[in-house]
């Protein structure tokens, strides 16, 4: 948890020498850590609607992880899960329109679906995780985390839907999409991670070796959703496939047909 | 401190603050270790047993923390008695709880897993299915395992620390831990026996217990293949 706790306006700001009129409680908080999240004034402005803690989690991360710590933290959370169903979609769009018809729907579901699902299955290994790492963290502040996570992945996918629109609507290769899509979310997944390990650290619950684990574990979940809810590109009679493949078969099987010309009808 | 903050406390092996939990037995503290013992493997048991069939899930999740339970109930006795004669001076109370403790932070990590282990279980073919498949019946047995080992060491490297704070020397601590761990293992390896399937073969049906599930022992099972591997 972090060692700063925001200070009242009537407070006296560190370093003043205004004499306090009040006796000091005797069991003050410590000072904040110089850099630690709160620090700066702007960092404890709280952070409203959408737009901005879109803005926030890409340019002032220290002031969400310091928000996930405050009073508000739940609606904070219930933001950022917005932004990561809402960004899912609209990415889920554009990887529809490769394939039109029915994936026009079927894609953003699946992706929005598929993400949230992958890290409700993961929160309570993490926590577990954080915890026998020694972590001094609470269960909304790692939720707080993982909806960050979740969000920032989001955010950045719909910065690469341009260009993901772009390529789909050029090539007719399922494979080559494919590679396509993971690239994006790979590189968004990345930054989402950078951005639940930093917070782990800002909130002085740094553990390594337990989120590098973690970090395996999320991506295996979200590469086997790829798998699991096939087909996230290309056409299907079912919503859901009717067999159970691991996702590493799933994408040979997709290489080879693709090899044999299938495209995205 | 909050019942719901304990658990975190434990997991994190805070040894100063979980000590003197030892020393009285609350009964909203015991309730909420056992709460998360017998769910969180509950849990962790009806993602194994859905593996073979929905009404598996549901023995399984009874049966598994009934082992947990059972061997912590069972040993109580000995592990009291084993403790001041290794050289860690607690009573009957202390070690239960003791153990009581560990328990519920391997409840806790299979409760956190078992979401995990569900999603593996989905994506996989049906048991019947993967069990000539071969490759897929391996990898879900030894998630398993994993998963069970994991929490278990977990588990014990926790109670060590306790006991290396109760008995003051690591060397003694290990002596009482060894010594437990073996009653433990020797007990617990029985009535998961008699408890048996938790997970089930395809080619027998499902049931809660299998029919005459005092004959036999694990040690009998485990003997007895041993010589069809190497003498037959």
């Amino acid at each position: 948890m972090l060692n700063t706790s925001p200070l009242p306006p009537e407070q006296p700001t560190p370093g003043s020498t205004t004499t306090p009129t009040q006796p000091a409680p005797t069991a003050a908080p410590p000072p904040p850590l110089p850099g630690a999240p709160g620090t700066d004034p702007a960092e404890r402005v709280p952070i409203a609607g959408m737009f901005g803690a879109s803005e926030a989690i890409l340019r002032q991360p220290q002031r969400v992880w310091f928000q996930l710590t405050q009073a508000g933290q739940l609606q904070l959370i219930l933001v950022l899960l917005g932004i990561a169903i809402l960004g899912a979609l609209a990415y889920g769009l554009v990887v529809g329109t490769f394939t039109g018809g029915d994936q026009l729907w079927a894609a953003p579901v699946k992706i929005a679906g598929g993400l949230l699902i992958s890290g409700l299955i993961c929160l309570p290994s993490l926590y577990i995780f954080a915890c026998l790492s020694g972590a001094h963290t609470r269960l909304a502040e790692v939720c707080g985390l993982v909806a960050g996570l979740l969000a920032l992945t989001t955010v950045l996918l719909i910065g690469f839907a341009p260009v993901a629109w772009v390529f789909s609507q050029s090539t007719e290769s399922v494979a080559a999409m494919g590679a396509l899509h993971l690239a994006f979310a790979a590189i968004a997944v990345g930054f989402g991670m950078k951005f639940l390990a930093r917070g782990f650290e800002q909130l002085n619950a740094r553990f390594g070796g337990g989120l590098r684990v973690w970090t395996i574990i999320f991506v295996l979940v979200l590469l086997q959703m790829t798998a699991a809810l096939r087909p996230i590109l290309g056409t299907s009679d079912a919503f859901l496939p009717g067999e159970k493949k691991f996702f590493v078969s799933h994408w040979t099987d997709s290489l080879k047909s693709s090899g044999g010309g299938a495209g995205r009808r | 401190m909050n019942l719901a903050r304990q658990i975190p406390t434990l997991l994190r092996g805070e040894t100063e603050s979980v000590a003197p939990w030892t020393d009285t037995a609350s009964p909203a503290r015991v309730g909420t270790w056992l709460a998360v013992t017998v769910g969180g493997s509950a849990a962790f048991g009806a993602a194994m047993g859905w593996w073979r069939a929905p009404e598996q899930a549901l023995f399984t999740a009874v049966k598994l923390p009934l082992v947990l339970l059972f061997t912590a109930l069972g040993n109580a006795l000995l592990n009291a008695m084993l403790a001041p004669l290794l050289g860690v001076n607690i009573g009957l109370r202390q070690s239960l709880l003791a153990v009581l403790m560990s328990f519920t932070i391997a409840g806790a990590i299979l409760g956190g897993v078992a979401p995990l282990l569900a999603f593996v279980i989905w994506n996989a073919p049906p048991l019947a299915q993967s069990a000539s498949a071969g490759t897929t019946h391996a990898f879900i047995l030894l998630t398993i395992v994993a998963a069970i080992a994991f929490a278990g060491i977990a588990a014990n490297l926790r109670l060590l620390r306790l006991l290396e704070r109760l008995g003051g020397t690591a060397s003694v601590a290990r002596r009482v831990l060894f010594a437990w761990l073996s009653i433990n293992l020797f007990l617990g390896s029985q009535l998961a026996w008699i408890l048996r399937p938790f997970v089930g073969s395809p080619g027998l049906p499902v049931q809660f217990l299998r029919d005459e599930p005092l004959k036999g022992s694990f040690y009998e099972a485990v003997f007895y293949s041993l010589r069809r591997l190497f003498l037959d």
